[in-house]
């Protein structure tokens, strides 16, 4: 008897080392990312097969960055976030305690493998002249720009136009406060996130100007067709840097910690690059980025710590509740 | 004179040529009034086109305001849904409807769920000279609580206030992460009878037959169950701290120290295929076993007693004796629904060792019953109840569904019984009874019923008044709302 138990359990060992298992990832992203983490999971469920033999299948979800943040503090079971901004992420360590305090010092560059910035999108033509953030505030304009408390994207949009304001205004606080105003009276609807925004500009022909992400501009281009619009990049806006991390708490439960390091780290690997540079993602490999030059304007772009003292300050000063935001908006 | 013509002459030809020139001046001034009449036209004209250009363009400029402003609010509505639905969706959830009062959390991970019983009898007995009270009787008064938690542990909470006796009916918690096994711990119905399984409110009788008298009621401890195969095979199997039979009253602890081992398994085998007609034919087997060591001074570890349709008591063992050995149940069962038909049975053996002072013996003892229903109005009969068809509302000319029900069942003591261990003059050696009722299932949550049972008993008509002198003959009634 007892030997049979012992062959029992050495075919039993045998059979579990043996056998392919396919893993579940849930990717929990912001609004615009859709298209890239397509191109990616394909490229990287291939990838994880050919080195271990397991089968991932990589389920991604989409909204608001803020509001994704959100949902995983509430309880979605994400096992790696990719969002627009890092206070999000801290939001989740902070909140949750899903993840360390610490999470962007795991991977290269503060955990963000590909950077963009805030473009302007107009209607072919250019029938309204807009050249530049100052055009963006003259009466006859209608700006479309998703909502700073709930999108990534627009909290970057917001501090792009708000930094060239302090830069024109010799760093006047008041002025600049003045100009984001003015930009925000010509914003007749705040959608949620940035894919809505689009589709407000894109599919229901409201306003003049689109306030993007790069890569969505682009992607707007490509779907819609070049005859339709056309990017017009300001003199100055944001470096945006997106960042990943691993849900610590929630892939250890799910089994999947290493699957889900793995797929972040992809995102540095010279395919992962390649992949983010294709959909207008600005690439940190410089290799890369040479290659995908010609998809990328060259512009000022200042950083969030630079001007704005990090996202923590960012967030305080300019979206908490009470903030200016809401200061400039209510009003 | 010849100069004075010549003079004369040269003053006309003179006024001639200054009223020709004044002619040709007048002429060519009246063309130029023309040519600047022409340009006053062509202007008037290019300022008229200028004006409707103007104002096609304020027009233009003004549809397009317009038609950007319709947009925009249409898209605010939009964005104003969407939020509405996303905020929905992290709210909590709550509906009332026919089963009960629902709350949940917006991930539907915490589920609480408010249900109810009541059930207002009535009996009336036609016997002399020892019979039950004539009356109305709060059966059965329960606020139900169940619910989830984190989607796979389900939790039930019932007191009942029926009778003469507030207790704790069940109070236990099922993890269901599959249906296939599930494990369930707390205060529950002990897995045994077929009809003692089935829920309250949908027997086909106020009271269940004979057969209960000798199966388990509520029991602590814990068991694991599941359906398998879709439900063609269901199981449970559990260790508990071992009822008595007919335990009307439950206890929320045990006398000794052992424990009873009960187990049951029930097949549908035609469940999933297309045979109509065997789809609902079930049968299984349940079964407990327990070494019972009871006292003559304390706890007895038996029944209080063998009741009868009216809940009076035929048998009863003597002061004195008690549980002494094992006790053990087989019980056989099996069902058959088909469209307005149902048919269930069972056969119950209850094997019991007991003593009093020096004596002791095994008693086996048998009861069984088989209950019959039609309903009348063509709905379905199951194993969980009938739901009318056309629900109660006489302006509709609905009436809800009525069937028509039978039952047949007998109880066998062990005739090792008497007279040490029960006394022949006021125990029955056996009884049997048989019942037909009427039940109106108004609408989901309301039924009206009535039924009359008649019992007769083998011994236990001593020279006293006793229970079982002469036969039990009783009219019920109920009222029952439940939800």
């Amino acid at each position: 008897m007892k030997t049979f138990l012992k062959i029992f359990a050495i075919v039993l060992a045998l059979a579990s080392c043996t056998q392919a298992r396919e893993i579940k990832l849930l990717n929990v992203s912001y609004d615009p990312t859709r298209e890239l983490y397509l191109d990616y999971n394909a490229a990287f469920t291939k990838y994880w097969k050919a080195k271990t033999g397991d089968d991932v299948k990589i389920d991604q979800s989409h909204g608001g960055s803020g509001k994704q943040a959100q949902s995983v503090i509430q309880g979605l079971e994400a096992d790696v976030v990719t969002l627009a901004l890092a206070y999000d992420i801290d939001a989740i360590a902070q909140q949750s305690k899903l993840l360390p305090a610490d999470w962007q010092k795991r991977l290269p560059n503060d955990s963000t493998p590909y950077t963009s910035t805030i473009v302007f999108l107009v209607r072919k033509g250019n029938p309204k002249n807009i050249k530049d953030w100052d055009d963006l505030i003259k009466p006859n304009i209608k700006v479309v720009v998703p909502n700073p408390k709930t999108s990534g994207g627009a909290r970057w949009a917001y501090l792009a136009a708000y930094a060239y304001a302090l830069e024109k205004n010799s760093r006047d606080d008041a002025k600049a406060k003045e100009f984001i105003k003015a930009l925000y009276k010509n914003v007749p609807v705040l959608d949620s996130g940035a894919r809505g925004s689009t589709i407000t500009f894109v599919d229901h022909g409201i306003g003049d100007v689109l306030l993007a992400w790069e890569n969505e501009a682009h992607l707007a281009l490509k779907e819609y067709g070049a005859d339709k619009f056309e990017i017009v990049t300001p003199s100055l806006s944001i470096l945006a840097e997106p960042p990943v991390a691993v849900v610590d708490k929630n892939a250890k439960r799910h089994g999947t910690t290493e699957v889900a390091q793995a797929y972040l780290q992809y995102l540095y690997s010279d395919e992962g690059q390649e992949i983010a540079a294709r959909n207008f993602y600005r690439p940190r490999n410089e290799a890369v980025a040479k290659k995908y030059a010609d998809n990328f304007a060259q512009l000022k772009l200042v950083t969030i710590d630079q001007e704005f003292g990090g996202w923590k300050k960012a967030q305080e000063t300019h979206f908490a509740d009470g903030g200016t935001f809401d200061q400039i908006y209510q009003q | 004179m010849k100069l004075k013509w010549i003079l004369l002459t040269a003053f006309v030809s003179a006024q001639i040529g200054i009223a020709r020139a004044q002619d040709a001046a007048v002429s060519g001034m009246n063309s130029d009034i023309d040519a600047l009449k022409k340009e006053i036209q062509a202007l008037e004209q290019k300022v008229d086109a200028l004006e409707q250009q103007k104002t096609q363009q304020q027009s233009t400029t003004q549809v397009e305001d317009l038609d950007q402003h319709v947009r925009i609010l249409e898209r605010k509505r939009e964005i104003d849904e969407e939020n509405a639905a996303a905020t929905a969706k992290t709210q909590p959830k709550i509906s009332v409807g026919p089963d009960g009062v629902k709350l949940s959390s917006a991930d539907t991970n915490f589920v609480f769920n408010l249900h109810g019983l009541v059930q207002l009898d009535s009996r009336n007995f036609y016997n002399a000279p020892v019979k039950g009270v004539d009356g109305f009787i709060l059966r059965r008064a329960r606020p139900i609580f169940t619910g989830t938690v984190y989607h796979d542990f389900d939790f039930n909470l019932t007191p009942d206030f029926g009778g003469n006796t507030v207790q704790v009916l069940d109070a236990y918690a099922n993890y269901r992460n599959r249906p296939e096994f599930q494990v369930q711990a707390g205060k529950f119905k002990s897995p045994v009878s077929l009809e003692q399984l089935q829920s309250d409110p949908v027997t086909a009788f106020n009271e269940r037959s004979l057969v209960n008298d000798l199966v388990p009621n509520r029991d602590l401890g814990a068991d694991v169950h599941g359906d398998l195969f879709g439900g063609v095979a269901s199981y449970a199997a559990g260790i508990f701290n071992g009822a008595p039979d007919y335990s009307g009253t439950t206890t929320n602890s045990d006398y000794d120290n052992n424990k009873a081992f009960v187990g049951r398994v029930f097949f549908q085998p035609f469940k999933p295929t297309s045979i109509s007609f065997l789809q609902g034919f079930g049968f299984g087997i349940g079964g407990s076993y327990e070494a019972d060591h009871g006292s003559a001074t304390g706890a007895s570890g038996l029944t209080s007693g063998y009741t009868t349709d009216g809940q009076q008591k035929f048998f009863t063992y003597t002061n004195g004796v008690f549980a002494s050995g094992t006790h053990w149940r087989l019980d056989p069962q099996a069902n058959y629904y088909w469209g307005p038909l149902c048919v269930a049975g069972e056969y119950v053996i209850s094997d019991q060792q007991v003593a009093k002072g020096a004596a002791k013996t095994d008693l086996r003892n048998r009861a069984w019953d088989v209950t019959a229903g039609w309903v009348l109005t063509g709905e379905s009969a199951s194993y969980t109840g009938i739901t009318p068809a056309h629900p109660f509302d006489p302006r509709k000319g609905q009436w809800g569904a009525v069937q028509i029900v039978g039952r047949y069942a007998d109880l066998d003591v062990d005739n090792k019984a008497f007279p040490v261990f029960a006394n022949p003059n006021t125990a029955a050696s056996s009884a049997h009874a048989w019942s037909a009722g009427v039940n109106w299932f108004l609408n989901k949550n309301i039924r009206v019923n009535a039924s009359y049972s008649h019992t007769i008993f083998a011994g236990g008509n001593g020279t006293g008044a006793t229970v079982t002198k002469n036969p039990e003959d009783v009219f019920f009634t109920r009222v029952q709302l439940v939800f």
